[in-house]
């Protein structure tokens, strides 16, 4: 007898329905994930940001730290809203997270999305930061995490 | 089942990932960091656990001066319900303030139920105890304070003295003690009171001055100066002019 003839049928009944389901799924992800890039893509070209790719910088006597962004919307005069993959970068440390309130005037900035500070052999992570005293104060708020090497 | 068990596996990799790697220190906090970098120090506030290879402290704020960066520490003042232990050096202690400065490895903790235990020596006091690691000097000072090592406790106001490295183990090499109402020692069979009470190992002479009493057995001496050879375990005690030595012999035998 042939040796297919002896396999349940329930089993390849169920079998088959797994692969189709699979497929399905796979075929259905892809055009979610095309929708996504759509979006995403249209947002871009949509965005109500005032300037793309700011640069800003805090001066002080010692040194100096260099920020940037994807974005950024103005508060008001001295104010500006920056966000996503915002970055303070000096010759010391270098700070990333997703939101800053940078004032120009004042050269002071204020963050309370969570914040990664990183230095020679330290790392900070914290629930956000403010930036005083033309950098030379740093205040890392909320449960915070040091890691010294 | 299998879900669960994923999740908690998935779970456990995640604080491995965040856990300290062995020569790393870990600090947490409830209340943030404030950096000042041109003083070089930063504040650590609220609730603070510091855990490294060697040493772990909890109190409620600390404050960390450093050289060139964060990790470059070159002091550390712990304040408030300050608990701290090294399994490496073995010593643990508490008190409401403790400061340690890193490069001369002196160590000071200070206020009330203030304690530090070694392997050798357990020091107590209400004001402060201060230890230099290299030097080997200490200083116990204020109310209460007390050193107990194996064969010696001493009760005093203010109690100093230096230690020395003798096989591994710390013994007391030179000692100044003082108390305006009365200090207190008690070596293996003799008790000693006096206002102040000198100790050279170099002459093995406890030197016993002002109000000195000395018990050992049913023996009370009393005078006002006193010393004992802790060699020959002898002793003797002098009198003002216008003072008498006291003897007093109790006699258990009745």
């Amino acid at each position: 007898m042939n040796f297919f003839l002896y396999i349940n049928r329930k089993i390849i009944f169920y079998l088959g329905i797994t692969i189709i389901i699979f497929f399905l799924i796979l075929i259905f992800s892809k055009q979610i994930n095309q929708k996504n890039i759509g979006l995403n893509y249209s947002k871009s070209l949509l965005t109500d940001a005032d300037i793309s790719e700011p640069k800003f910088s805090i001066n002080n006597e010692s040194k100096k730290i260099y920020i940037t962004a994807s974005e950024g919307n103005f508060i008001n005069k001295d104010e500006i809203l920056l966000k996503d993959n915002v970055r303070f970068k000096s010759n010391e440390f270098s700070i990333e997270t997703d939101k800053v309130i940078f004032n120009r005037n004042k050269q002071t900035a204020q963050s309370t999305t969570k914040s990664m500070f990183k230095s020679k052999n330290s790392t900070i992570s914290s629930q956000g930061f403010n930036i005083f005293d033309k950098g030379n104060k740093i205040i890392f708020y909320g449960n915070s995490y040091i890691i010294l090497k | 089942m299998k879900i669960i068990c994923k999740i908690i596996l998935i779970y456990l990799v995640s604080i491995n990932v965040v856990a300290r790697e062995v020569g790393e220190t870990e600090i947490t906090t409830e209340d943030g960091i404030e950096v000042f970098q041109n003083e070089k120090f930063y504040l650590l506030k609220k609730n603070v656990n510091i855990q490294s290879d060697s040493f772990n402290l909890v109190a409620d704020n600390v404050k960390i001066n450093f050289d060139e960066n964060l990790y470059d520490i070159t002091k550390l003042e712990a304040e408030g319900n300050v608990k701290f232990n090294s399994k490496e050096f073995g010593l643990n202690g508490n008190g409401n303030i403790l400061i340690f400065e890193v490069k001369i490895e002196r160590l000071k903790i200070q206020g009330k139920e203030s304690k530090l235990i070694t392997n050798d020596v357990q020091m107590f006091s209400d004001g402060f105890i201060e230890v230099n690691n290299l030097t080997g000097d200490f200083f116990i000072k204020g109310l209460n304070s007390k050193l107990i090592n194996e064969n010696i406790l001493i009760k005093a106001r203010a109690i100093d003295g230096t230690f020395t490295n003798d096989d591994n183990k710390k013994e007391i090499s030179f000692l100044n003690v003082y108390d305006e109402n009365i200090s207190y020692i008690k070596n293996i069979d003799t008790e000693m009171y006096a206002n102040k009470i000198n100790f050279k190992k170099d002459t093995s002479i406890i030197e016993l001055i002002d109000n000195v009493t000395i018990i050992r057995n049913d023996e009370k001496i009393s005078g006002d100066y006193g010393s004992l050879d802790t060699s020959s375990n002898s002793y003797k005690i002098k009198s003002k002019n216008n003072s008498k030595v006291k003897v007093i012999i109790q006699n258990n035998e009745q």
